[in-house]
C-alpha cells in the first residue's frame, strides 16, 4: 500500500514537472497600432474609443496556451510637443478592452490604471486595445505631440 | 521507501511548490501615443471696403485691387486647407435707409498682394484656399454701391463677416 502512495506522488511529481517545461513557451508583447488622436485644435479635447479600430492603441499578447497574465500599463500623464511642451492625456476607467479572439468588436473592459489578470486562448494569444482623451490646453503650442505606453505582462506558470 | 528517498521525493516537491509560487519574468511592449496641434485660426478685418463719397443715382464700384477695397488677414496652421464663407450684407444703412450694395469680387492669396493669388466671387457658399508656408492668408473683397436718385445724405455702413475654419 505504501508503495502505490509513493508511486501516485511520483506521478504527479513528473506531470508537474511536465506541466512546469510546457508553461516555459515565452511569452511576447508586440505593440501592432499606435493610439492616434490625430489633429487637435488648441482647448478642444479629443476622446479615443478603444473600440476605434483606426485610432486606438492595439497590441498583441502570445504566450502559454490557456495561461494567466497579469497585466499592467506605464501610462505617460502628458504627450511630449515643441520645445518641450506638455499635451496632457487622460485615461479613464473604461480605456483599455482584452479580447481573447483579438477581435475588437469583443473585448472585455477593464481600467488600465489599475493591474488586470487575463487568461491568453487556446491558441495562447489574446489582444489588448487602449483608448484615451487628449486635453489641449486653450493656448496649446502647435506643433507633433508623442509620447510611450508600456505595457508589462508576467504570466504565472 | 528509504528515509534518504523520502526526503529527495520531499526536497522535489517542495521544489515544485515553490516553483509554481513565482510569477514567469516579465515582458514589455510599447507603443506610441501621438496628435498634431494645429494653430487656432485668427480672423482680423484688415482694412474695411470703403466707397468714400458717392453720390445719388451714381454707380459706384470699388474693386477688389482698389486701395480702398476691404482685406481680411488669417493665420492659422501653416501649409493647411481651410474653408471660408462670407456673410454679406444686401444693404448699407443709416437711420433706416439703404443703400444696395452687391456684385461682390474678392481675391485671395498667400501673400499680401492682388497678384499671384486667386479671383473668388465672395458668397455664403463655401470655399477653400491653402494657408502659405508661414500660415498666412489675405482676403481683398470689393462691391458696387447702387444709391438711389433720392438717396437722403448721411454714413452708411455694413458688417461682411469672414468665416474661416479647418
Amino acid at each position: 500500500m505504501k508503495r502505490l502512495r509513493y508511486s501516485v506522488a511520483l506521478a504527479l511529481a513528473v506531470l508537474a514537472v511536465a506541466r512546469s517545461a510546457a508553461a516555459q513557451r515565452p511569452i511576447t508583447v508586440t505593440g501592432l497600432q499606435s493610439l492616434a488622436f490625430g489633429t487637435l485644435l488648441p482647448g478642444v479635447p479629443t476622446t479615443i474609443s478603444r473600440t476605434d479600430p483606426v485610432r486606438s492603441g492595439q497590441f498583441l499578447l502570445t504566450g502559454p496556451h490557456n495561461s494567466q497574465a497579469s497585466l499592467v500599463f506605464t501610462l505617460p500623464p502628458a504627450l511630449v510637443g515643441p520645445g518641450g511642451a506638455l499635451l496632457p492625456l487622460v485615461f479613464g476607467g473604461g480605456d483599455a478592452g482584452y479580447s481573447q479572439s483579438l477581435s475588437i468588436a469583443s473585448q472585455v473592459g477593464f481600467d488600465p490604471r489599475q493591474r488586470f489578470v487575463l487568461t491568453l486562448s487556446q491558441r495562447g494569444s489574446g489582444s489588448v486595445f487602449l483608448g484615451g482623451a487628449a486635453q489641449p490646453t486653450p493656448t496649446q503650442r502647435a506643433g507633433a505631440y508623442t509620447a510611450t505606453i508600456i505595457l508589462t505582462v508576467a504570466t504565472y506558470p | 521507501m528509504t528515509t534518504t528517498a523520502k526526503t529527495a521525493l520531499a526536497g522535489l516537491l517542495l521544489a515544485l511548490i515553490g516553483a509554481g509560487a513565482s510569477p514567469a519574468q516579465g515582458v514589455n511592449g510599447s507603443l506610441t501615443a501621438s496628435a498634431a496641434l494645429q494653430a487656432p485660426i485668427a480672423v482680423t478685418g484688415a482694412i474695411p471696403l470703403n466707397f468714400q463719397s458717392v453720390f445719388p443715382g451714381v454707380t459706384k464700384t470699388v474693386a477688389y485691387s482698389d486701395v480702398t477695397a476691404g482685406r481680411f488677414d488669417v493665420t492659422g496652421q501653416a501649409s493647411t486647407l481651410v474653408n471660408y464663407t462670407f456673410t454679406l450684407p444686401a444693404n448699407l444703412t443709416n437711420a433706416g435707409q439703404n443703400l444696395p450694395i452687391g456684385s461682390w469680387t474678392g481675391y485671395v492669396n498667400t501673400t499680401q498682394s492682388t497678384s499671384g493669388g486667386t479671383a473668388i466671387t465672395p458668397s455664403a457658399a463655401a470655399g477653400s484656399a491653402t494657408l502659405s508656408a508661414s500660415g498666412t492668408l489675405y482676403f481683398y473683397v470689393g462691391a458696387t454701391v447702387t444709391p438711389a436718385n433720392n438717396l437722403p445724405a448721411g454714413s452708411y455702413t455694413g458688417t461682411v463677416t469672414l468665416t474661416v475654419s479647418y
